[in-house]
């Protein structure tokens, strides 16, 4: 170093001497800082640092003037909104340390200097500096604890907000849909969308299935500009495949879907696929201020598995606050689910980019707990493909898939969902089968029932696409609604293994316990409901995947009263709602303690509950036995 | 006739040049010049400072010179020069190797100019090609809200706020100059002035307009 460096760096390390860390820290860390602090300077209202500029480049601090801190999210995650930062204050310093994007705005509220400092040079600091290091462990511990608290009174704040987001997309649709046809001339279907000031078009064939939508954003890109004949059919500019929901889908669903696909409108369809409405994103404005764009931004902006890991975490993290703030397990579990399809989603997209499956038509299914929307934070992936495929091509095809499912499986292990011990996943050659081989495999589970078989095989009953073609996986659900509902061979096996595992209700003492004195929430709770269910859904014909909405529409098929649905419900979410509080960040999946626990460790009223949970449970099983004379 | 044998001939100044010197000389001279339509971020400039015996440049003699390198937009610490010309030749081929091909920036170049280009003439025995920028001239055009026309350093440093460790020497002044010039980089940028090229014919622009209005 020369004199005149030398003295340069002496003026700066005078400078931030009169400021913390700086004051404390040892005087060889201060120079090696010194040394490497490059002076910028910031015109009033730039931006210094923003989450789209990826990992920070350098960390900064102000040298004199003002900079402003701002949440680019729409959740606060710490305590204010934005802040002023002021000489001798530094930022960022978790995403620094972190390696990942800022997740505040940095803008130069006026005129400013600040001292830039490489990225590797800050971690060195942080190595050699323990003064340093503290400083910054501390700022960010603080930090997540502002934002926990933060979010524990954002979501009571919004308890109420939250209950609107399980309302089914049916109750949301506040009109009949505005449609046309394929063979619309353009000119008046904008005529129609003109006269009753709608946002967006639909165009639905002839039994009414929507096959495509023009919303007025894309009037200015295909229509205006192209200078596109206006006596030309509507099919012709449409967006085909659109975004589709059911009717049983709830806010949340659609949401998440808006955010995930970046798109403002969704159509709402029955169960047979006809057109029941439209969804906006203006009827879900409220909704977007629970921080889904945040979570979205995560998600969708994922470029590697290095972001989708720190999604899944941030997942994770919200979850557990959400607990802490005593939110419902059934929108609890939902919201879980439906991020965590996101983040699955988001995988494949991300995988399809590696891997040329082009014209190949498969579908991604989920099976097990994903397939119900019932993920608890423990999960393990259990997955499959359904591809189509002529004879000639099917061994190319299916080595294409086996490839790709490989890396999807090893991705989502990495983001937290362990590769299934039992090998259901997409990447096992048996459960990436053609349409017809799936429904041979269905076949022989339901035409020669074997009760070990089936003990395995029932979560495979429990399935839903994930991503693809969504027809392939309803019209396996048909057939195989179809063929159970007319075996009764089969759906008695089916109810004599679901009676296998009696509620843990004892005679003299409140609970069976284990030998471990705790109880298996999900082994001899949660399953027993989720058994009977997947029962009465064939039986009875029900199309849903999720226990709730199974218990609740073949209750109402059979006659059941609405209270004691209702008291069936309870019982299964109290048991979930325990199960997830028993779970912690801390531990890996499928810990065979994560499902357990100790029911002296309840409170008086938990313990009521929870007994009153396994009757619900006996009462489910009752209806079982009488129903099948087991 | 080259330049080489027009200096080493007779009783020219730098026909006494070391070998070791001319060398360095000849090194500095072939060295490439950045492209003067390259973005402020692209580039390197160079703040050059003198020290003086006083302000008058055809009399007073130079006591030091300080430089420092503003590169790609920002200011390292290590990016720093100062020599006092007690040996003038060692250090003026020093100063042009801090240099290199770099636009030259300065706080007033009728002084510092002036005197540097005698002190090449007289020690080295040529003027050394260089770009000039002035920042006397150019802050006004830049920051007219804060002043709009020529003032003394003390007076920009005060307006805009900005600090040395040690006035009216070479390296301290030069420290107050490279942040004022960090300003002006950033200001003109908002403008659309992005290159050396657009901030020079600014500063000479008004230079002339000013001298027109004098005379």
């Amino acid at each position: 170093m020369t004199t005149a460096a030398q003295a340069l760096v002496g003026a700066s390390t005078e400078f931030l001497k009169r400021f913390s860390p700086f004051d404390q820290m040892e005087p060889e860390a201060l120079d090696f800082l010194g040394e490497r602090l490059q002076l910028g300077h910031f015109a009033k209202g730039t931006t210094i640092l923003s989450p789209d500029m990826g990992q920070p480049r350098h960390f900064f601090i102000i040298q004199r003037g003002k900079v402003q801190a701002s949440q680019a999210g729409s959740v606060a995650v710490t305590e204010y909104a934005s802040m002023t930062l002021g000489p001798g204050e530094c930022f960022p310093i978790g995403a620094i340390s972190a390696g990942r994007p800022t997740t505040n705005n940095y803008v130069a509220l006026e005129d400013s200097f600040c001292y830039q400092l490489p990225a590797r040079d800050f971690m060195e600091l942080m190595r050699i500096s323990p003064e340093f290091h503290v400083f910054c462990t501390q700022y960010i511990a603080s930090l997540l604890n502002q934002s926990r608290l933060q979010l524990q009174t954002t979501f009571s704040q919004r308890a109420a907000e939250q209950q609107t987001m399980t309302t089914p997309l049916g109750h949301l649709i506040k009109h009949d849909p505005v449609f046309v046809t394929p063979d619309t001339p353009t000119r008046s279907a904008l005529e129609i969308m003109a006269e009753q000031r709608i946002g967006c078009m639909v165009v639905v064939d002839g039994d009414h299935h929507p096959v495509g939508i023009l919303t007025q954003s894309d009037l200015l890109p295909r229509v205006v500009l192209p200078e596109f004949d206006l006596s030309r059919p509507i099919s012709e500019v449409m967006t085909s495949k659109p975004h589709v929901l059911s009717v049983a889908a709830t806010a949340y669903d659609a949401a998440l879907e808006m955010a995930t696909h970046a798109v403002r409108h969704l159509l709402v369809v029955d169960s047979r696929e006809r057109l029941k409405g439209v969804v906006s994103e203006r009827d879900l404005f409220t909704l977007q201020r629970i921080g889904l764009r945040q979570i979205r931004a995560s998600i969708e902006g994922a470029e590697d598995i290095e972001a989708l890991q720190r999604a899944s975490q941030d997942i994770r993290q919200l979850a557990l606050n959400l607990i802490a703030q005593g939110i419902g397990a059934e929108q609890l579990t939902r919201f879980i689910s439906a991020l965590n399809d996101a983040l699955t989603r988001r995988i494949i997209t991300l995988e399809l980019g590696r891997h040329d499956l082009h014209g190949i038509a498969f579908s991604w299914i989920a099976f097990g707990s994903e397939g119900r929307h019932e993920q608890t934070l423990s999960t393990d992936q259990d997955n499959g493909i359904v591809y189509a495929a002529g004879d000639a091509d099917k061994t190319e095809i299916k080595r294409k898939l086996l490839a790709f499912a490989k890396d999807v499986n090893n991705a989502l292990a990495a983001c937290g969902f362990p590769l299934c011990k039992g090998n259901i996943m997409a990447s096992n050659p048996e459960l990436c089968l053609t349409l017809e081989e799936w429904q041979q495999r269905f076949g022989a589970w339901i035409r020669e029932p074997d009760p070990q078989a089936l003990l395995n095989a029932s979560i495979f009953f429990d399935f839903r696409v994930l991503y693809g073609n969504e027809r392939i996986g309803d019209e396996l659900r048909h057939w195989l609604l179809k063929a159970a509902r007319n075996n009764s061979t089969f759906l008695r096996m089916m109810a004599h293994n679901a009676l296998q595992v009696a509620p843990p209700l004892g005679r003299i003492r409140d609970f069976v316990v284990e030998d471990d004195g705790m109880i298996d929430l999900k082994k001899s709770g949660a399953r027993l409901f989720v058994d009977v269910a997947r029962i009465l859904s064939l039986r009875s014909d029900v199309e849903s995947s999720s226990t709730v909405q199974r218990l609740r529409i073949s209750g109402q098929k059979s006659g059941m009263p609405d209270d004691e649905i209702d008291a069936m419900v309870e019982g299964f979410h109290f048991i979930q709602l325990l199960r997830l509080r028993a779970q912690h960040l801390d531990t890996e999946h499928d810990e065979p303690g994560d499902n357990k626990i100790n029911p002296d460790q309840l409170n008086e009223l938990d313990r009521r509950i929870l007994k009153e949970a396994f009757r619900q449970a006996r009462k489910l099983q009752l209806r079982l036995k009488l129903d099948y004379q087991l | 006739m080259n330049w080489l044998t027009k200096i080493f001939s007779g009783d020219h100044p730098a026909a006494s040049l070391p070998e070791a010197l001319r060398g360095r000389l000849e090194r500095w001279r072939v060295l490439e010049a950045p492209a003067l339509d390259a973005n402020h971020g692209e580039l390197r400039y160079v703040i050059v400072n003198t020290e003086a015996t006083g302000l008058d440049p055809a009399n007073d003699r130079l006591l030091a010179v300080a430089a420092i390198g503003i590169d790609r937009g920002v200011l390292a610490h290590r990016d720093a020069f100062e020599m006092s010309l007690d040996t003038p030749a060692q250090t003026l081929v020093a100063l042009l190797e801090f240099i290199g091909k770099s636009p030259v920036v300065v706080f007033n170049a009728d002084l510092n100019r002036q005197a540097l280009m005698a002190a090449f003439e007289t020690h080295l025995g040529f003027e050394p090609d260089l770009e000039w920028l002035d920042l006397y001239w150019l802050l006004p055009c830049l920051f007219n809200d804060k002043h709009d026309r020529p003032v003394r350093l003390k007076d920009w440093m005060k307006t805009m706020a900005v600090e040395t460790f040690q006035r009216h020497r070479a390296l301290g002044d030069a420290f107050a100059i490279a942040k004022l010039f960090l300003a002006a980089q950033s200001r003109a940028t908002i403008r659309g002035l992005r290159t050396p090229r657009s901030l020079m014919e600014l500063a000479t622009t008004r230079k002339r307009q000013q001298r027109a209005i004098r005379s």
